[in-house]
């Protein structure tokens, strides 16, 4: 099975992938953090029956999941794999999700919305994701009572996603232009037109791998296509911006920082996780630039090696005993 | 000012917040902030911007701090607490007070995206339908259902007909 991060995509040399998110919610029923487990009942009754008893073709590879019957290990590598929110993973009395088998599609019941439709896909793939997800929800509008109000467009529990409910992201490695120190200017003029970057992965002003999200924030008095528009013009610039400077660059010294960090992972017996991104970025920048072989994709590799979803593959484990496993896997898919 | 998170770029934002009567504030810039979660256009975290702010609005209409929420119970004031509201009814309930935080956090108050196609039987909806049917069609003719198609297929012809 391809998942969004086991594949190669149109332009994923910079951008990893691209996700849009929509919220909905049903009339007449408090918001989930005032729900009664018989709400969530009907809530997750009527949206399955919405989506997967439709006649559409794709209904049929989209399945239905009681959260509390994915075991926890599972529930905190599905965060991994940016497929579910953290929030939801460790809140999952009586909420549900509707999943696609490839995990492109994860309808969560119950997260801070009722309905949170998410379409994930690797890659620079904008068109394709919102078609997705607005298919789905014209299944939500037609068999639900959607609450939508004229004036300020889809109501959710938070205002800020008041309008239109769409959340669209972008995932790009910004290696270069995070060490020519000009993260915190892009986001500082970035935040001046509606839209967001912070580091996908770690806290504070490191992101880890060089791994940034990039998303609008603005869902009230902004079409759909507009929102999405600016996000594109935004990721291309700094698309281009990265490329650039990947250009400019003095190719011995890269590339002996490149095959320094192949060196390690080819030999190290104890890696720790923010290690093993760091040295990962370093490859996949190698690889854009046709510096170094890798057979293993290294973002495949990043996400394969976070905690839980070592624990998945290889049993429950101390955080020592992660290291070495790591080690041990990145070293055999190198 | 310098930003008190990593102290090297300048601060932009900066944020008040009252907790049980007690005053912080916190300068930062722009990308700490994002990475605080105050990523607002204004750099302002909604639920602390409407406690900060509501205290005004609440004590200048002090009716409105009776009005519960008919559908969920919430009070004005739950809402301006958390920042969030109990139910979509919440929106109509206290639609004047909320609208002036709505601009603060979008720069508007108009909602000009997608709406919800749900009144039967308009020509929206028997478009939908039949883009519906011919996708489940073209799937049921790969994968060689070619009894189930037909009936798809007279099902388009008939919705075609009944539009025209
Ligand atoms: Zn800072
Ligand atoms: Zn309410």
């Amino acid at each position: 099975m391809s998942y969004w991060y086991s594949v190669s995509a149109p332009q994923d040399n910079i951008a990893v992938s691209t996700r849009i998110r929509l919220a909905r919610n049903i009339n007449g029923i408090p918001f989930p953090s005032k729900m009664s487990p018989e709400q969530f009942k009907t809530v997750n009754e009527a949206v399955r029956k919405a989506i997967l008893e439709s006649s559409t073709p794709f209904a049929k590879t989209l399945k239905y999941i009681a959260m509390e019957n994915i075991p926890e290990i599972e529930r905190f590598a599905m965060v991994e794999r940016h497929i579910i929110s953290h929030r939801f993973a460790s809140n999952c009395q009586n909420r549900a999700i509707i999943i696609s088998e490839d995990e492109s599609i994860c309808i969560m019941l119950g997260e801070e919305d009722h309905i949170r439709v998410q379409v994930l896909l690797a890659g620079l793939q904008f068109e394709k994701a919102y078609d997705i997800a607005d298919h789905i929800d014209s299944l939500l509008c037609g068999g639900l009572d959607l609450a939508f109000d004229e004036r300020i467009g889809f109501l959710t529990e938070c205002p800020t996603n008041l309008g239109t409910g769409l959340r669209s992201s972008v995932m790009l490695h910004l290696p270069l232009i995070e060490s020519h120190g000009e993260m915190s200017g892009l986001a500082d003029s970035i935040s001046k037109i509606g839209l967001t970057i912070r580091g996908m992965y770690g806290e504070g002003t490191k992101a880890l791998a060089s791994l940034y999200q990039v998303s609008n924030q603005i869902t009230l008095g902004i079409s759909e296509k507009n929102a999405i528009d600016n996000l594109k013009i935004i990721a291309s610039q700094l698309i281009q911006k990265e490329q650039g400077y990947r250009e400019q660059l003095n190719r011995i010294r890269l590339e002996d920082r490149c095959m320094r960090s192949l060196g390690v992972l080819k030999n190290a017996r104890i890696l720790t996780s923010s290690e093993m991104m760091s040295r990962l970025s370093d490859i996949k920048l190698g690889l854009s630039l046709g510096l170094l072989e890798c057979r293993a994709l290294p973002i495949k590799l990043i996400v394969e090696g976070q905690p839980y979803m070592l624990m998945r593959k290889y049993g429950e484990m101390s955080p020592d005993e992660r290291d070495i496993e790591r080690a041990n896997m990145i070293r055999n898919l190198l | 000012m310098l930003c008190e998170k990593c102290g090297k770029n300048s601060a932009t934002t900066h944020i008040r917040s009252v907790i049980n009567g007690k005053v912080t504030e916190k300068h930062l810039c722009g990308y700490c902030a994002a990475n605080e979660g105050y990523s607002d256009i204004k750099g302002n975290n909604l639920s602390q911007m409407l406690s900060s702010m509501f205290g005004d609005t609440l004590s200048a209409a002090s009716n409105i701090q009776l009005t519960r929420c008919s559908c969920c119970g919430s009070t004005f004031s739950d809402i301006a607490e958390s920042g969030k509201c109990g139910c979509p009814e919440c929106y109509t309930t206290f639609y004047d007070q909320l609208l002036p935080y709505f601009k603060r956090v979008h720069g508007s108050t108009k909602h000009i995206g997608k709406v919800p196609n749900r009144a039967p039987n308009t020509v929206k909806q028997s478009k939908d339908t039949v883009e519906e049917l011919r996708s489940l069609l073209s799937h049921l003719v790969r994968e060689e259902k070619y009894e189930q198609a037909a009936v798809v297929r007279d099902k388009i012809k008939k919705l075609e007909g009944d539009a025209q």
